[in-house]
């Protein structure tokens, strides 16, 4: 008799739970990000081979990257291209204090954090002060992109043109260094989970709301008290903060760092840019379903295509970037959010606004 | 003193004088309107008082602070704000957090400045479309949702730039009436109309513009017989008497 009616009010606040998960769609996609962590912290016990296991830690990966470059062009809306740098910034940042000063990773992670939002700092502070907006703003990220490529590859203390191979002797926890692949996944699951949350509760706050005010009209946010400068800067150094720590666990899975190979245009479409657009720029869920779908196509496309005609992958990438642009110019969560009015209305019985 | 003292501001695009040696000043409480002919300089007068441009000579005060070189959202801060003639929602956000945009001026609370948004929509009367993203509102609405935003600021004044062009007769009453209520809650109003019902029945005062000058100022009834206004309004009365 308890028994039954215990059970009868677990399954009541479990309905009610739900039906306030679903009727927020900010939650229902928070919700729905934290089961596909799940899904990925079990998968290395259906997926043995380490190839297939290398792929799901780099689309996690790229998933937190995303979300660092999300917060700045989804949620302000600033066209900040060449976000790369900032990963850049944190890769080296990374392998510089490991290799020269044996600082372990995990502190290297942090300081890569630091070093990149200070670079953040830098950025947001001559677009700012020069009033550098949209293109302009735009073009400035790339050509300093190209002014540290240039920089880099002169400069020996990072190893200049020959690069830098992390230093894979001291096999341990607290090196950050594993025998198998299996740690990886889960501390790059474990900052995709800091990114999620970072972004969610970033959303959520008077942060978040001022950002997407920004994004949509700078001036009508500026007479509302919105101090339009300093909340650019801040999402520009969160964002490459982000980016920063994500570059550095990158580099250290990557374990090869070059100017050419960070400093890339190309990486910075595959690595920051892709995932966001096709999960949905400015949405939540965005990110991490975008990266779901972006890396796997990349390396199956590779597996495919590969030998010899290396230029076939770069065609049909593309043409896959631009259908999933043309077809879904609001993204995976664009047409979730389509989908999941319909059934709300449904449910609701009452046709709610559908835009 | 008054809360708002504009005080001989000019304004130059390049050759062009857009507002020059131009003064008004608003009491607490009041509602002002400031009226004249396209192009005579209410709109930079309204951008150089709230802070979007800098004005080549004169000073802005508001409530004894000298706010000329200080930017809108610092202006805001200290209860000034205004809306566009151009509407400006932020079309992808919900009605309710476009004005929590606004409510967030003066707390840092997220459940305060929801709570404060609810309200100011509810005042409006805009509660049924609180969840609506703001680029499928009619323009009535969106007009509303300007002065919603603004007055979630906690405004002393507010500049409403047009907010009544381009609605019908009903709608104009309804906002009129909004603008009363608005009016008592000790809320002062700088007002820019073309609709001469609206600035007639609404304001204390009036000052006239033409060529980014005064030309008048006073009371409405004074104002519609001043033959300067009229002149300014219909073109000068050429006297022929001829034979």
């Amino acid at each position: 008799m308890t028994r039954d009616t215990s059970t009868r009010i677990s399954i009541g606040s479990l309905r009610n739970w739900l039906s306030a998960v679903l009727s927020d769609w900010d939650r229902t996609q928070m919700t729905l990000c934290y089961l596909l962590v799940f899904i990925l912290a079990l998968s290395p016990l259906f997926i043995k081979s380490t190839y297939y296991l290398g792929i799901i830690i780099l689309t996690v990966i790229y998933a937190f990257i995303g979300i660092s470059w999300n917060i700045v062009a989804g949620f302000t809306g600033q066209l900040l291209i060449a976000h790369i740098i900032f990963l850049a910034t944190g890769s080296y940042t990374t392998i510089v204090l490991y290799n020269t000063y044996g600082i372990t990773p995990w502190v290297g992670l942090l300081a890569s954090g630091v070093v990149a939002g200070l670079l953040g700092v830098v950025v947001a502070f001559i677009t700012l002060r020069y009033g550098l907006k949209m293109d302009y703003f735009a073009l400035f990220t790339i050509a300093l992109m190209v002014a540290m490529r240039t920089l880099f590859l002169k400069w020996d203390f990072v190893g200049g043109a020959v690069g830098m191979w992390f230093r894979l002797i001291d096999i341990s926890f607290s090196n950050m260094i594993f025998k198998t692949k299996i740690p990886y996944l889960y501390i790059a699951l474990g900052l995709l989970l800091i990114g999620l949350i970072v972004q969610y509760s970033l959303y959520r706050s008077k942060i978040g709301n001022y950002l997407l005010a920004i994004r949509e009209d700078d001036d009508a946010a500026s007479a509302l008290g919105v101090n339009t400068s300093f909340y650019k800067m801040m999402s520009v150094v969160i964002g490459a903060a982000l980016a920063g720590v994500g570059g550095g666990f990158y580099i250290m899975y990557v374990t090869f760092v070059e100017p050419p190979q960070v400093f890339n245009l190309a990486l910075n479409v595959e690595i920051v840019m892709a995932g966001p657009i096709i999960g949905g720029l400015g949405s939540l869920a965005g990110p991490l379903l975008g990266a779901l779908l972006n890396k796997p196509f990349i390396e199956i496309v590779r597996g495919v295509l590969a030998g010899g005609r290396s230029g076939a992958t770069l065609i049909v990438y593309g043409l896959f970037l631009i259908s999933t642009v043309l077809f879904m110019p609001q993204g995976i969560t664009g047409v979730m959010y389509r989908l999941y009015l319909k059934v709300i209305n449904r449910f609701n019985g009452k046709a709610e606004e559908v835009s | 003193m008054a809360l708002l003292e504009v005080k001989d501001i000019t304004k130059r695009f390049g050759g062009l004088i857009a507002v020059s040696d131009f003064s008004l000043s608003v009491d607490e409480g009041e509602i002002l309107g400031l009226i004249g002919p396209n192009g005579a300089g209410k709109t930079t007068a309204f951008n150089v008082v709230s802070g979007f441009y800098r004005p080549d000579a004169g000073e802005v005060f508001f409530g004894g602070n000298r706010i000329t070189n200080l930017r809108p959202d610092q202006i805001c801060k200290l209860g000034l704000t205004r809306t566009f003639q151009i509407v400006k929602p932020f079309p992808q956000l919900s009605v309710h957090r476009n004005v929590m945009v606004g409510a967030y001026n003066r707390t840092n609370n997220r459940a305060e400045a929801a709570k404060k948004a609810s309200d100011i929509i509810d005042f409006l009367g805009m509660r049924e479309v609180s969840s609506v993203t703001a680029s499928s509102l009619s323009v009535a609405y969106r007009k509303r949702l300007e002065i919603a935003k603004a007055l979630a600021t906690d405004p002393k004044i507010i500049l409403l730039d047009e907010a009544m062009a381009g609605l019908r007769p009903k709608e104009t009453d309804e906002l009129i009436e909004l603008v009363r209520q608005i009016r008592e809650r000790k809320i002062a109003l700088l007002l820019v109309e073309h609709v001469m019902r609206v600035i007639m029945s609404l304001a204390d005062r009036i000052v006239v513009i033409h060529h980014g000058e005064k030309i008048a100022e006073g009371e409405p009834h004074q104002i519609v017989q001043d033959k300067a206004v009229i002149d300014a309004y219909l073109g000068e009365v050429e006297i022929n008497v001829a034979g």
